[in-house]
């Protein structure tokens, strides 16, 4: 074996990652310009509103029940946990301060950008991935209607639209839950945990919580448009596979996006 | 054939797939105000052609004018312009899933023009009578027949009134009647409405009814590029053997293995239905 075949082995493992890595970022850059124009077509787009209604109500109104049973159940997991821990310390008077902190701050966006993720951003990337591998999406292109218009923006609208105002909800059914079970189960006392969600929450609070549902919301839109978008650039299957590689995709990637993006946004406000 | 409709000039078109040629050299024009029908066996290159007419795909060499443009030269805003002057016809008409049949060919008039609801219902339900489709305007497209959707199809790339129709198999996957009636659809599209139409196919009975002008397309370059009498008269050998399906009469048995031996089975079929052919 040749010096140079011995060291192109070497140097084999190296230029698998440089090659994994510059395809990342190729593909973050690809996303970027997808974001970039999504958000241009916003602004230029004749009839974007009815379209956006129809989105809104997709992804808004049809994830209020999951939305309110998720927030319902994690207010009373999260009410249940604090007041035990505060009770060994006899700070049980801080329940509704914790309960609504932890919701509004954290729970609030990140559990509802993630459910979002599995009832609406999985449809989104099956929908366009259909759409791209039975040629409808060349159809519109030769009608000269542009897909990111026709199909990208709507979405794109609705999620800002409707990620902020269902975490809103999320998180006010959460802390009603926090009180059914650290108040009205295990006998907190009320008038105190309402005057400590009122005394806690403060606007800076509040806004950090919605200033990262309008950040999960593009997020998540964005990656899971573009996975559907993109499906018959797969490697990893073609067709209707190519459509459920592409959903798998977009769901996990969407999730580690918004838990890392949330980690990100925490350390930059805090 | 006196026709006002634009001809479609392909000079020296080469096409392919990531560097790689599926067919090089092609030069043709398409006779604006005929049926030309673009003919080849599968995997010949025949769609691929197709997409790099419509600007799907990018060519690794040469033009195509549509009339008097060069659509690889035209501004985005032209060719937007030139777009809404073509109509096509996908394989399996590529109507849109979540649009009833109505709202799929109302679509082109709601983007493009400024009509008024009523308007637009009348041209809509004039091009669904058209294909014989009026009934089914509230249908969805998976409420309806293969045929059915190419038709709805059809209406929808005829919607706009367009100078150059397009249709990429239209034939295929439908039975003759199917097929039959859709030829003569197009036949009537054609004298009705002064316009260029180009077909893929390879349905051989199909070209024969409507085609005006053929090319054909083979082994990586044309073949044939005329008119379809010529054709049909060639003594070329290649292309004889294509008209005359002649594989089919030289082919010979391929089945050489024995059958199946029923003990390689994991269930023992025998024990619960017998031998199909035993009372």
């Amino acid at each position: 074996m040749s010096q140079a075949e011995t060291e192109n082995k070497l140097l084999q493992p190296l230029t698998m990652i440089g090659k994994y890595f510059m395809d990342m970022l190729a593909e973050a850059g690809a996303m970027f310009i997808f974001l970039m124009d999504g958000l241009l077509h916003i602004f230029s787009s004749t009839g974007i509103f009815n379209k956006t209604i129809k989105e809104l109500y997709f992804i808004g109104v049809k994830s209020l029940t999951v939305i309110s049973l998720i927030g319902l159940f994690t207010g009373m997991v999260v009410g249940l946990q604090t007041q035990y821990a505060l009770s060994k310390f006899g700070s049980d008077g801080f329940l509704g301060a914790a309960v609504a902190l932890s919701l509004v701050r954290e729970l609030g966006p990140v559990l509802t950008a993630i459910m979002l993720t599995g009832r609406a951003g999985s449809s989104m990337t099956a929908e366009i991935g259909v759409m791209r591998i039975s040629e409808q999406i060349d159809a519109l292109e030769l009608m000269d209607i542009n897909p990111m218009n026709y199909l990208v923006s709507p979405k794109l609208l609705a999620s800002l639209i409707s990620f902020p105002i269902l975490t809103a909800l999320f998180d006010l059914i959460g802390i009603a839950g926090g009180y059914m079970t650290g108040v009205s189960l295990l006998g907190g006392n009320s008038g105190v945990y309402w005057h400590r969600v009122q005394t806690a929450l403060g606007w800076d609070d509040i806004s950090t919580g919605f200033s990262k549902s309008l950040i999960f919301a593009v997020l998540v839109c964005t990656v899971c448009c573009f996975q559907g978008y993109f499906t018959h650039h797969r490697k990893d299957g073609k067709g209707p596979e190519g459509v459920s590689q592409a959903t798998t995709t977009a769901v996990v990637m969407s999730c580690v996006l918004v838990l890392v993006a949330d980690y990100i946004i925490t350390s930059l406000l805090l | 054939m006196n026709s006002t409709a634009p001809d479609i000039r392909i000079e020296n078109l080469t096409i392919g797939y990531d560097g790689n040629p599926v067919v090089t050299h092609i030069n043709a024009t398409l006779p604006g105000g005929g049926i030309t029908v673009i003919l080849g066996r599968s995997g010949c290159g025949k769609s691929t052609l197709l997409k790099n007419i419509l600007k799907l795909n990018t060519p690794m060499d040469g033009a195509v004018y549509l009339g008097r443009h060069n659509i690889y030269r035209l501004k985005r805003k032209a060719f937007r312009c030139l777009k809404q002057r073509i109509g096509v016809l996908f394989q399996d008409g590529a109507l849109l899933g979540a649009l009833t049949l109505f709202d799929n060919v109302a679509l082109p008039l709601r983007e493009h023009t400024r009509l008024k609801q009523q308007e637009i219902y009348e041209v809509v339900k004039s091009k669904l009578s058209l294909v014989g489709l009026e009934k089914f305007m509230d249908y969805y497209p998976n409420e309806l027949s293969g045929g059915m959707r190419k038709r709805a199809g059809l209406a929808r790339a005829m919607v706009m009134d367009p100078d150059i129709l397009f249709c990429d198999e239209p034939t295929s996957g439908l039975d003759p009647i199917n097929s039959a009636e859709l030829d003569g659809l197009l036949l009537e599209l054609k004298e009705r409405f002064d316009m260029t139409v180009v077909v893929v196919s390879h349905d051989l009975a199909s070209m024969e009814t409507i085609a005006d002008y053929v090319v054909v397309l083979g082994e990586g370059k044309t073949l044939f590029k005329g008119q379809k009498e010529e054709l049909l008269a060639t003594e070329e050998p290649y292309l004889r053997q294509f008209l005359d399906r002649e594989g089919a009469k030289r082919a010979t048995p391929r089945v050489t293995t024995a059958p199946l031996d029923p003990s390689v089975m994991k269930m023992d079929c025998a024990k619960y239905i017998g031998d199909l052919n035993s009372n």
